[in-house]
């Protein structure tokens, strides 16, 4: 999933302190998983940001919502009423969310009160993990399941670096080195013969080098019955 | 009732069958009629019926904003001294059957309160 963190409250607080009446606009998906930005933590937001004395002058106004999906351009457009009066959004969404609103909004200002960082899985409850850079071509076949462009410091593709020490990243903060990780489990999985291939230089086009990456599924692309209000 | 809903634009044409990607809606035609299936713990409600449907027939609405559904509703055990609820009846007398003795409905303060009032008694009791 997409996991996200909340921004400094302070930064928020100067994003949108101008403003008479801010919508707080909580997603029902990734965000809403991994405790960042659901309905829950925009009410809690709503709640943080009225506090006078984060302001010189009078505090904006807030409406809290949520919507399952940010990121689906018609059903924002059809189902999230803006409420009347509003001259900003606060989106607790990834960025994927934040230009989906900006865009169907327009020209309403859509602030981001996350920062999006990264695709990855919780392996317990209350901890997420980055698991995956989108890097477009997947090798995970031959490094037993094990990502090293997301999970190795370096992104390194033919074994560690010399700065893994008892099977931890010379970074610290307790993270695995991921090809000690990587090396173990082909072992396990008695494919050390994958460890011995060299892996030649990676195309970094499909992950996002080429310019924007753009999915179209045939069949489904030109089905929709619905109006695209802002299409360019 | 359902959470995915149609309107009467629907005729049964099962575009939104064929197109779901969670395999979430089916459809039984049976006695010449045809009964269309929706099975919400597949539903990814990805709006993608909503989208293909050629008579705007369904109504999205309701798998965005839903109705609370009962789940269970428990007789509970109060506090006897400030009415806070503690626990299930049930629960109580699981315990009790456990303890092999009756319990007292107390929340944490009040037991601690009462408590401390039995030992003064039992000090003032003993000079």
């Amino acid at each position: 999933m997409i996991v996200g963190d909340l921004k400094p409250l302070e930064e928020i607080v100067s994003a949108i302190k101008d403003f008479k009446q801010v919508l707080v606009l909580g997603c029902g998906s990734c965000v809403t998983v991994c405790l960042s930005g659901g309905e829950k933590e925009a009410k809690q937001l709503g709640r943080d940001l009225s506090q006078i004395r984060l302001y010189q002058g009078p505090p904006p106004k807030f409406v809290v919502g949520s919507i399952l999906r940010q990121c689906e351009k018609d059903l924002v457009n059809e189902y999230q009423e803006i409420p009347s009066g509003t001259d900003a959004v606060l989106s607790l969404a990834c960025g994927a969310g934040v230009q989906t609103l900006a865009d169907a909004y327009e020209p309403l200002p859509v602030i981001p009160a996350l920062n999006t960082t990264f695709l990855g899985a919780s392996d317990k409850p209350g901890t997420w993990t980055e698991k995956c850079k989108g890097c477009g071509d997947c090798i995970l076949i031959h490094t037993g399941g094990i990502c090293p462009i997301a999970r190795c410091a370096k992104s390194l593709f033919n074994g560690p670096c010399g700065g893994s020490k008892g099977g931890y990243c010379e970074v610290g903060q307790g993270t695995p080195c991921a090809w000690t990780q990587i090396v173990a489990r082909l072992k396990k999985m008695d494919k050390l013969h994958c460890y011995e291939e060299i892996r030649t230089t990676k195309n970094w086009k499909p992950g996002g080098a080429a310019g924007v990456r753009r999915r179209v599924r045939t069949g489904l692309a030109d089905s929709s019955n619905k109006s695209e209000p802002n299409k360019i | 009732m359902s959470y995915f809903r149609v309107n009467n634009n629907c005729n049964g044409c099962l575009a939104c069958v064929e197109n779901c990607p969670a395999a979430a809606l089916d459809f039984v035609d049976q006695n010449n009629g045809r009964t269309l299936k929706h099975n919400m713990t597949k539903c990814a409600r990805c709006g993608q019926c909503w989208r293909v449907c050629p008579q705007s027939a369904i109504e999205f609405q309701h798998l965005l904003v839903g109705e609370w559904d009962d789940v269970i509703t428990l007789d509970l055990i109060h506090c006897r001294v400030c009415g806070e609820p503690l626990y299930s009846a049930a629960y109580l007398q699981k315990m009790e059957s456990q303890l092999d003795s009756a319990g007292e409905a107390l929340c944490p303060k009040h037991r601690q309160s009462d408590a401390a009032s039995k030992l003064l008694h039992s000090k003032s009791g003993a000079k």
